[in-house]
């Protein structure tokens, strides 16, 4: 025992030895790598070596000495001590040295996730994470298995603006599968959360049409939320799914959303009374899974998407007519409707309060001014780089021993 | 707690930060482990998502406020009073909920400066809305009362009008 110790409080002095320069940062990493089962077998003693070392400039030794002190079973009462000193080695460590070893991160960022959860106050988990994030990433396409764990703990907290900055960046490298399924799941909740519709039909477009061999929970739900984004947003759902998603979700989705796809029927129907028959009907369903809240705003949509509809027949149309084609109560609520769509910039209108009548008018949008050419020229600057990559990718995958072995049979 | 950079954006009127810095603020200090529930200035972290009409967050936020503090502290319910007639589209019953709350003086400068802001903002709606509408409608949305509303005559109801048109 003696011994081993011994032979770890050499390594710590290597640690402060070795830390300087970036060879010499290698030597330590292929030292503390052949150290492993020294570490491990020494975990319940190694604690207070901690305050020997400095989070930020031995991160590498000190990351490894922490996640075999971590490894070991630990009790509620060491739990807050615990996050609170992962959390701090997280703000203070050195992103070149921790990214020498990936693994070892993220799986006392993992543990840390853990700790937090049974605290029961995902709050605490939000910065570290969102830091944790920003130091393990090679670059901000890259998806590491810590996005979902930040997204889930945005959730929890409720807080939802952090994880929208996260939501911004495109992502091109995936680590594994299963982070991504539950990225774009848990992404999708937060866009919904914070009303970004669109970026939410995106990232639940993703799951569902991620390639796949068998079905699992993530797209089923994934799927539900997608049918009721699209009506929210887009005013229609289609059930054909496109050329790229697997066979297996084509085949097996729609078993598991029946209520989902009848609403989305009796949407396109267009009547709000044989809507919310639809949606009693389904009640309770829509409460188990969590959806009760989507699928009133999705009533409440179609009163907007039958307006809208109005303004493709109308010029002008009295406010007691909108109120009568609409399925409202009164012209005053008609009123109230039109002025609400017209400040959301979902309608241009007038409305007439003296005659009670509304006068649709046209985008006035003319596409001149800086601004719009500002912003169609990012979007061109982006679909370039999107190119770029294309074919990058596309020259990658034909050097790909696999792909070939695969095409010229 | 380090509430300085809160302070100073107080003391500058730069309401439209506050709500940032609050969230910041909120998350570092979570992470260190400490307990802020009971001295965090809710009201003030609610009126600055309100200010820069982010009515999401306010939710979000007043949904996480613990039940002890909402029963303690008025303003914060006064403060999510006035989030919630924005939420609800209810455009005269935002001005009631600013006027029906006497506010402490930390908040008042807030307060004031968001009602000049809605006042402005329902103004540009309004003009760009209506092509005709009731006085009556008009000076409930801009703040009025219902009573004054009913009784105003034209030309004081111009007179006071005048002045949204100059800010």
């Amino acid at each position: 025992m003696n011994l081993n110790m011994n032979s770890v409080e050499t390594l710590v002095a290597q640690i402060h030895g070795l830390s300087g320069s970036i060879s010499d940062i290698n030597q330590l990493h292929s030292l503390l790598k052949q150290s492993e089962d020294l570490f491990q077998s020494e975990s319940t003693r190694l604690a207070p070596l901690l305050t020997e070392l400095d989070p930020f400039m031995h991160s590498l030794g000190y990351l490894y000495i922490l996640d075999a002190c971590t490894s070991a079973p630990i009790s509620k009462e060491q739990a807050s001590e615990l996050v609170l000193s992962i959390a701090r080695f997280i703000n203070l460590c050195a992103a070149e040295q921790i990214r020498l070893a990936p693994d070892k991160f993220t799986s006392v960022c993992k543990r840390f996730k853990d700790q937090v959860m049974l605290l029961e106050d995902p709050m605490q988990g939000v910065a570290p994470m969102l830091t944790a994030i920003r130091k393990l990433q090679l670059s901000s396409e890259h998806l590491t298995t810590l996005h979902p764990d930040f997204l889930l703990f945005c959730l929890l907290a409720k807080c939802y603006k952090p994880g929208l900055s996260i939501l911004e960046d495109d992502i091109f490298d995936v680590d594994q599968p299963r982070d991504f399924f539950l990225y774009c799941y848990y992404g999708g909740m937060i866009c919904i959360g914070q009303k970004k519709f669109s970026k939410a039909l995106e990232l639940l477009h993703n799951v569902v049409t991620a390639p796949m061999s068998i079905l699992n929970a993530i797209v089923v739900e994934a799927y539900k939320k997608y049918i009721l984004v699209s009506l929210i947003h887009v005013g229609q759902f289609s059930i054909s799914f496109p050329k790229y998603t697997s066979s297996v979700a084509q085949r097996n989705l729609k078993n598991f959303s029946q209520p989902y796809l009848e609403l989305a029927n009796s949407y396109g129907a267009g009547k709000i009374s044989e809507l919310e028959l639809c949606v009693q009907a389904h009640n309770e369903k829509f409460e188990f899974d969590k959806n009760l809240g989507l699928v009133k705003q999705v009533v409440s949509c179609m009163y907007k998407r039958n307006i809208q509809r109005l303004t493709q027949t109308y010029l002008t149309l009295s406010l007691q007519d909108i109120a009568n084609t609409v399925q409202l109560n009164s012209a005053k609520e008609a009123e109230m409707h039109v002025l609400q769509m017209i400040q959301d910039g979902e309608i241009y209108a007038t409305i007439n309060q003296k005659d009670g009548m509304v006068r649709f008018l046209e985008d006035p949008e003319q596409y001149k001014t800086c601004e719009m050419i500002e912003r169609i020229d990012s979007s061109i600057q982006r679909i370039m780089m999107l190119s770029r990559k294309l074919t990058d990718m596309d020259e990658q995958l034909s050097c790909d021993p696999l792909y070939l072995a695969k095409v010229s049979l | 707690m380090d509430f300085s950079a809160l302070n100073d954006a107080l003391a500058s009127k730069s309401y439209d930060q506050i709500a940032d810095i609050c969230d910041t603020l909120m998350l570092q200090v979570s992470s260190q482990g400490v307990v802020f529930q009971d001295e965090w200035p809710y009201a003030i972290h609610l009126l600055g998502h309100i200010y820069i009409s982010d009515i999401n967050s306010a939710r979000f936020l007043w949904k996480r406020i613990p039940l002890a503090v909402k029963e303690r502290q008025p303003e914060v319910v006064a403060a999510w009073n006035i989030g919630q007639k924005l939420w609800t589209r209810d455009y005269a019953g935002v001005h009631e909920a600013i006027r029906e709350f006497n506010w402490s003086p930390e908040v008042q400068g807030i307060v004031a400066s968001f009602s000049e802001l809605y006042t402005k903002k329902m103004f540009e709606l309004l003009v760009s809305a209506y092509s005709t509408i009731s006085t009556q409608d008009t000076a409930l949305f801009l703040g009025l009362n219902a009573d004054d509303a009913a009784n105003c005559n034209l030309s004081s109801f111009f007179t006071w009008l005048i002045t949204f048109v100059q800010i």
